[in-house]
């Protein structure tokens, strides 16, 4: 009895572990720790081949400045040169030469248009900054710094088009930086040094994404934000606060790869050179005042520029939506493999993906995303439909057969050789060739949950709308039942926001069950009872996308049964 | 009970209890696979007992057995399955 007691209650922890936590206990802000001691900047990333000197990337303290000025203030406070696009608003700064300030055209913060656009990246010394530098790092040389002021030949860069950046160091070194944009989110950024002094140079060229501020994450476990990268075709996934810890993750020079920072729907990725040689890394840092600074970065290989000679590499900037068929088609425009793993796949990629396109192409076709969300599951059951229709079909024959047992069980339970025969005499009579099995029954729990994943992560379920009072498919349902859907003027607190599509959920999970047989163990039909009530209360905060698509399983699969249980009744 | 073999039920438990009522599906076999998984590891302890629930779980398809099929009373690499008293 014990031993059941101690079982109930490590049960009840894990599933509250499981799926409670972060739920009820969103994740805190960051407490502010004791400085490190670690000199971030001062780490260097040595290439190999050139032991006496390590080229340094300026790290993330670099750009430790007191943030006071907000982000109008920042931008009018310096030179720039406006972004021009069907996609992007913002500007570079001459200063530096970064990229650090874009908003996305085509999402913005709330459902309505009006809203301000989604803003990517924010310049350097504000709280929130988040952008791109590139750059060379050389032992006794006069280098372009985040400091330095360009010659631009324009004003604006229009998608499509470039500007070129310029600075001569006075040392016989002329620095040229080549920006160009494309129609959608990828930056071209060519950086070129003209040896015209009498001796070889050695330079390295850099690339770096730096974030200040940890930002808020859905805080979801199955669901990466924070940075990530992909070496030699592995994904690596790297969470802010294990960063945090850890100060700094080299990755083992590869060639080529990705490396950047992702939201949920947005990502500021770096891609080299695909054909050279790169060092990659992780990298945090907390300046005085307490505020995080991430930053990844690569390191290019050396490169000599011999008198009179110019050297130059080529690098891209990703910077926008993390949608599908973008990402794929940079893998093949720019060679980089795997950039679709930005989009957080998980372990059943190999289902998750097809199912994101899937939608995709239901969504184009369909016309709302809601609609391609249903159409999806009718198509994942028909899938699944003949297995699931032996099971069905031997439920029904056992549930009639049910009765029939228990008065067997009655009679033989001594005795229970004889049982054994007895029962298996009337599985022979009645004929009936029960379910079609537990094996793959739980074969297709990694579909459904692939299913889920993909309409969790989808980009085109945010501020998708559907039918009625839903305008956000990826928002929780804004409807209680607390105040009779809208009719008593009170808002409820979070944890009583049940909504219409939540208690659809419940209901039609109460009577899918009522249409399975009832488990014989009093435990297990008790808790049986229960968990309508807690899915109902747990999905409530779960996006409507989700809700929708489950009450849509629950209603398919309840019809299944249904007919299949009346015919067999007619049979009789 | 070893601590592994209250591992190895609390994952069965956990299944009995969170997943298996939200899953419209149900076993070929009396006792279920869950139940004999537990009475299994309960009767033979957790190596010998995932093995036999796992062998009872392998045969739980469409072209496996089906019917009473208990947990064997001795259990010797011969005598695991029970298929051939299902037919």
């Amino acid at each position: 009895m014990n031993d059941q007691k101690n079982m109930m209650l490590a049960i009840v922890l894990s599933v509250a572990i499981l799926f409670g936590f972060q739920f009820l206990f969103p994740p805190a802000e960051q407490p502010v720790q004791e400085q490190q001691t670690t000199q971030e900047g001062g780490v260097p990333n040595a290439p190999a081949g050139n032991p006496s000197f390590a080229p340094q990337i300026p790290g993330a303290e670099d750009a430790a400045q007191k943030a006071v000025q907000t982000r109008t203030e920042k931008l009018d406070a310096s030179a720039r040169i406006k972004i021009e696009s069907p996609r992007l608003h913002g500007s570079l700064s001459v200063q530096g030469g970064r990229i650090d300030d874009l908003t996305l055209i085509d999402y913005h913060e709330e459902v309505s248009d009006e809203s301000p656009e989604i803003t990517l990246l924010n310049p350097k010394g504000l709280k929130n900054a988040y952008y791109a530098e590139f750059g060379w790092s050389a032992p006794n040389v006069d280098v372009p710094t985040a400091d330095t002021v360009w010659a631009t030949d324009s004003q604006t860069l229009k998608a499509g088009g470039a500007v070129n950046l310029t600075w001569d160091n006075g040392n016989g070194l002329l620095f040229k930086r080549t920006i160009s944009l494309d129609d959608n989110y990828v930056f071209t950024v060519n950086e070129s040094v003209t040896n015209t002094s009498g001796e070889a140079v050695n330079l390295y060229p850099y690339g770096l994404v730096s974030r200040s501020g940890t930002p808020k994450t859905s805080g979801f476990f199955i669901l990466h934000e924070g940075l990530l990268g992909v070496f030699d075709g592995v994904l690596e996934e790297v969470d802010y606060d294990d960063l945090q810890e850890k100060a700094t993750k080299k990755i083992d020079p590869v060639q080529g790869g990705w490396i950047g920072i992702t939201d949920k729907y947005w990502l500021a990725a770096l891609i080299p050179d695909q054909s050279a040689m790169v060092n990659h890394r992780f990298s945090h840092y907390r300046t005085d005042d307490g505020l995080d600074k991430y930053q990844t970065d690569y390191l290019g290989p050396q490169l000599t520029a011999e008198p009179g000679q110019t050297v130059s590499f080529k690098s891209n900037l990703f910077a926008g939506a993390k949608e599908l068929n973008l990402l794929t088609k940079y893998e093949d425009e720019i060679g980089v493999s795997e950039f679709d793993l930005a989009i957080d796949f998980g372990w059943f990629f190999f289902i998750t993906k097809p199912f994101f396109m899937a939608l995709s192409w239901l969504h184009g076709h369909l016309g709302n995303f809601g609609l391609a969300i249903l159409a999806l599951t009718i198509g994942v059951k028909l899938l699944f439909f003949p297995l699931a229709n032996t099971s069905y079909r031997s439920m029904a024959k056992m549930k009639t057969l049910s009765p029939k047992i228990k008065e067997l069980q009655k009679k033989f339970g001594d005795d229970k050789q004889r049982l054994n025969q007895e029962m298996m005499a009337l599985y022979k009579r009645e004929k009936a060739n029960p379910a079609s099995g537990c094996l793959p029954i739980l074969l297709q729990i990694p579909v459904f949950f692939a299913l889920y994943k993909s309409l969790f992560v989808s980009i085109e379920m945010r501020h998708a709308p559907f039918y009625g009072w839903i305008h956000d498919l990826s928002a929780p349902d804004p409807t209680s039942i607390f105040n009779m859907f809208g009719l008593i003027p009170w808002d409820p607190p979070q944890m009583l926001m049940i909504g219409v599509w939540p208690l659809l959920m419940g209901i039609s999970m109460f009577l899918q069950q009522r249409l399975n047989p009832q488990p014989t163990d009093p435990m297990q039909a008790k808790m049986m009872m229960f968990l309508p009530v807690v899915f109902t209360f747990m999905l409530a905060s779960f996006p409507a996308g989700l809700v929708i698509y489950w009450v849509w399983n629950n209603v398919l699969s309840i019809a299944q049964q249904y007919v299949i249980i009346k015919r067999m009744e007619k049979q009789k | 009970m070893t601590p592994l073999a209250f591992c190895a039920k609390l994952v069965v438990k956990i299944y009995q209890y969170g997943i298996s009522p939200i899953l419209p599906g149900t076993c070929r076999y009396t006792p279920t696979c869950s139940a004999y998984a537990l009475e299994a590891i309960e009767r033979y302890g957790a190596l010998k007992g995932s093995r036999l629930a796992l062998g009872r779980f392998l045969r739980c398809h469409p072209w496996g057995g089906s019917g009473y099929d208990p947990v064997p009373d001795k259990c010797d690499s011969h005598s695991c399955g029970c298929d051939s008293k299902n037919g």
